[in-house]
């Protein structure tokens, strides 16, 4: 009797330490896979304007790099991804489609995970600046207007503005463990040339 | 102790191989879009909404000669422990004249009034402010309309039945019918106004003033939104062909009666529906008439085919083909890949003496050459290089394009031919309408509507304005066929100063007033209303001309069919010529009362119009509150979820899965101690 018990004590510890080491393997494997898709992009980046208008960073990519996000003082050098869907978003920052174009007169909207590439957000402050690269090379700066929150069921985002503004989508708050809440933190910014 | 050992090792090979697939599990189950998961795209704000109504749609289309009567039952189904209030926003053909409606409570139903926009807005506030069952159909474009449920009891369903008669498309002998089931985003600009008139997701701005009410929450994932489908063909003659293009049919036959229903049952309402059928060879009517009288007033439908230029040789005058492919945010996904490859073969069909010119735009305008070029070899080739490349991105800034086509320096010896490719998914349609016919001189402009769900009026009305003709794509199967169609309407002769003499001896009041010129395949359709009875003998004479000389064909009156609805067709063409006068600037009141009158006359929706009803007794309680949800609707198909704009979901699930991971392992840890221990008392007892 206590042998068989014991033999499924085991079989219960073996799965909780599968279950575990699985767990902590995805958890960790979704910022590495965060980082190294960074690294893939930023080679892309450099070859773009090269050969090809648009490279693709890997060769089943669905999505491609639209622009480079900077901000000097707090060393963040992204590549910013075309359309907004779960799978670009895993990658990289996604630039919303509808929105406008970096450098445009208009909304450029550009979301980006709150625990990866975005998480940077957090302490970006009114004045700061931000630099961003379009794909055809120019070089724009922006001016962080403030940061707020929204309720993303009740308010939308305005598109049609009259100067050319940045707007940074994250999700809120910044330690919530569990993803698909309502609460968006939204930097604002506008361009400065 | 050397079986254990073994064992061990048996363990780590297990648990070395599970770490090994663990992560690459994790990877397949990454989100796909379509799939409602966190990190992908959704609209959280319109998730937050559905939770507690499902709305379901059963369709149920009567067609008889030129007209189909589409009933459309749209259940609505709470299944919140509130009261609500349901709020639908939904298509319908743009030619829809919608003259009914009832709402069914239990085994009863109360049937809808038309009564003036702001009178019904009104009985249905005072009637949903008292906690009786109402609801209230307005039109919000001449192909979106709302519905409006109120005091949906928890757990109840509450069914609003929609009827409209709808005239049948015919065009080189096929006849078609389209019903829409979704809406492509809206593409809304404009500085936003203070104030909000519906529950959309855009404000209303001062280009678009109702946008709150044309931009439904969108979903990419539903438990609702299916719908269910049954058509009646009475054809009067035997079909050689019945095909239903997007959805897999079934079809039946009884003594000319043809019957089709969707193989599926039902079916997500995220794809157009459209069913062609053709009559056999000897029975392809050349000429048509129907006829309904009311109070003495007999009202015509007449169709008659132009003779057959399709074996004509083609016009040999040198044509300038302007392209212009929508590349906005909205194409994104399926449409870009439909338009592209429309493209691709417009310029293919091009020939050395047509100049063309390709203008792609979203929120900027780009022309690949300045000015329009000979179709050389090596001009196409760049062209189709230029087309290869494009990627749908931002705005539907569609003005500057159009405006860009239209007023570039043009050749005397060429005939101007815009061929417009887009999904049309902009709110400020009327504007586009106006500007076309303001600059398009001799030019003629020729819409292609592309995807799962184009703006239908969009479409056909930006053709009329532009006096070209429309084309529906929606499957990048049909491409090559629906391009083929137009470049044979390109490249054929028109019928042009088509003129219908009706007998002198009673005054006609007809629609269109002016009829547009024929391209290729296309029939004279009319709607007529009479002030009294023809004579027996009286005739119609309908007259064109073509390049190589005229044609007239004389109709006996006589010889007509009786139909319901055609009265209630002639007056929904009545308002739209007359929504035309206000839009270019017309007398606004006198039309206003003038299309009041007509829609109040015919029991129909318009713009000034809506019908309402209104169940007798109170059924909630006044002390429960009312709740309002906005439904939303699905995404189009094989659009991607990347929607349109609104706030992406921007969180992982890394920190959840670093904590369980932790409190596995943890877990796991404190249980091999407790046996440890559990095993060397258990040792010890035995020593």
């Amino acid at each position: 009797m206590p042998a068989s018990r014991s033999a499924a004590g085991r079989w219960l510890v073996a799965c909780l330490l599968c279950l575990g080491f699985w767990q902590l393997g995805t958890g960790a494997y979704i910022p590495a896979k965060a980082w190294l898709a960074q690294e893939l992009m930023q080679r892309a980046w450099l070859r773009a304007g090269r050969d090809v208008e648009r490279p693709a960073p890997w060769p089943w990519a669905d999505t491609w790099p639209v622009a480079r996000l900077r901000s000097d003082s707090r060393e963040v050098d992204l590549i910013i991804l075309a359309g907004g869907s779960g799978r670009t978003l895993a990658f990289g920052p996604g630039h919303l489609s509808a929105s406008a174009l970096p450098g445009e007169i208009g909304n450029t909207v550009i979301a980006g995970h709150r625990d990866t590439h975005f998480r940077f957000l957090r302490g970006v402050e009114q004045g700061e600046l931000l630099s961003i690269e379009s794909a055809k090379g120019q070089k724009h700066v922006y001016k962080v207007l403030g940061a707020h929150v929204v309720d993303s069921r009740k308010g939308s985002l305005v598109l049609d503005t009259d100067a050319a503004m940045l707007t940074l989508v994250t999700c809120y708050p910044f330690e919530a463990r569990e993803p698909g809440g309502p609460l968006r933190y939204i930097v604002t910014a506008k361009m400065l040339f | 102790m050397k079986r254990t050992k073994n064992d061990m090792h048996a363990w780590s090979a297990r648990l070395i191989l599970l770490l090994l697939i663990g992560p690459a599990l994790a990877f397949a189950s990454e989100p796909t879009p379509g799939q409602a998961q966190s990190g992908s795209l959704l609209w959280r704000m319109a998730q937050g909404y559905t939770t507690a109504t499902l709305m379901n749609t059963d369709v149920d289309m009567q067609i008889s000669g030129l007209v189909a009567r589409v009933s459309v039952r749209q259940e609505f189904h709470n299944e919140g422990n509130e009261w609500v209030e349901g709020i639908y926003v939904f298509p319908l053909p743009e030619n829809a004249a919608v003259d009914r409606m009832r709402l069914h409570v239990g085994d009863r139903f109360i049937e809808g009034e038309i009564q003036e926009k702001e009178h019904a807005k009104k009985t249905y506030e005072q009637a949903r402010q008292a906690g009786k069952k109402a609801s209230l159909v307005q039109q919000q474009r001449p192909n979106l309309f709302t519905t409006s449920v109120a005091n949906v009891a928890p757990g109840e369903r509450v069914v609003v039945e929609i009827e409209y008669l709808e005239d049948i498309r015919y065009e080189n002998g096929r006849f078609s019918i389209r019903f829409p089931m979704t809406l492509t985003p809206r593409y809304i600009s404009g500085q936003p106004l203070a104030d909000k008139v519906g529950n959309g997701w855009s404000p209303d701005t001062d280009r678009v003033a109702d946008a709150s009410l044309i931009t439904p929450p969108m979903v990419s994932a539903s438990r609702g939104h299916r719908l269910t489908l049954t058509a009646n063909i009475n054809a009067g003659a035997p079909l050689a062909t019945v095909t239903s293009r997007y959805h897999p049919v079934s079809v039946s036959e009884e003594n000319g009666h043809y019957r089709v229903t969707l193989s599926a049952g039902q079916v997500a309402m995220d794809h157009d529906f459209e069913l062609d059928w053709k009559p056999v060879p000897s029975a392809v009517p050349r000429a048509l008439v129907f006829t309904e009288t009311i109070e003495g007033q007999p009202h015509h439908l007449l169709m008659v085919m132009p003779p057959d230029q399709g074996e004509a040789p083609p016009v040999l005058m040198p044509r300038e083909v302007i392209i212009i492919i929508d590349t906005s945010g909205s194409m994104h996904g399926v449409s870009i890949a439909e338009a592209k490859r429309a493209v691709h073969l417009a310029l293919k069909s091009l020939q050395a003496v047509d100049r063309f010119n390709v203008i792609e735009f979203n929120s900027s305008t780009t022309a690949l050459y300045p000015a329009s070029v000979a179709a050389s070899p090596s001009n196409i080739a760049n062209a189709v290089n230029f087309v290869q490349q494009l990627r749908a991105n931002g705005g539907t800034e569609m003005r500057p394009a159009l405006e860009l086509a239209l007023s570039s320096k043009t050749e005397e010896s060429h005939l101007r031919q815009i061929v417009f490719v887009t999904d049309g998914s902009v709110g400020y349609e009327d504007e586009m309408f106006s500007m076309i016919e303001d600059k398009l001189g001799s030019a003629r402009l020729f819409t292609v509507g592309i995807g799962s769900a184009p703006n239908s009026w969009f479409m056909r009305k930006a053709a009329e304005a532009g006096r070209g003709s429309y084309t529906f794509i929606s499957a990048l199967h049909e491409v090559r066929e629906k391009m083929e169609g137009l470049f044979r309407k390109l490249e054929h002769p028109q019928v042009t100063d088509i003129v219908v003499q009706w007998p002198s001896s009673v005054a006609v009041d007809s629609y269109p007033q002016t009829i547009p010129d024929l391209y290729l395949g296309e029939p004279v359709t009319v709607k007529t209303r009479a002030s009294g009875e023809f004579r027996a003998n009286d005739t119609v004479r309908i007259s064109g001309n073509f390049v190589t000389g005229g044609w007239s064909k004389v109709l006996p009156l006589e010889l007509r069919e009786e139909s319901e609805g055609i009265a209630a067709l002639w007056a929904r063409a009545r308002i739209a010529e007359l929504m035309e006068a206000e839009r270019r600037g017309g007398d606004s009141d006198g039309l206003r009362a003038s299309i009041v009158e007509t829609a109040l006359a015919h029991h129909l929706v318009s713009r000034y119009t809506s019908l309402v009803a209104v169940d007798k007794t109170p059924v909630r309680p006044a002390s429960d509150p009312l709740s309002s949800e906005q439904l939303p609707n699905l995404m189009p198909y094989g659009q991607s979820t990347n929607a349109i704009f609104g706030f992406p979901a921007t969180a992982t699930n890394a920190p959840m899965l670093r904590m369980t991971g932790a409190a596995c392992l943890l877990a796991a840890l404190l249980l091999f101690a407790a046996l440890r221990a559990g095993r060397r008392s258990h040792h010890a007892r035995l020593a």
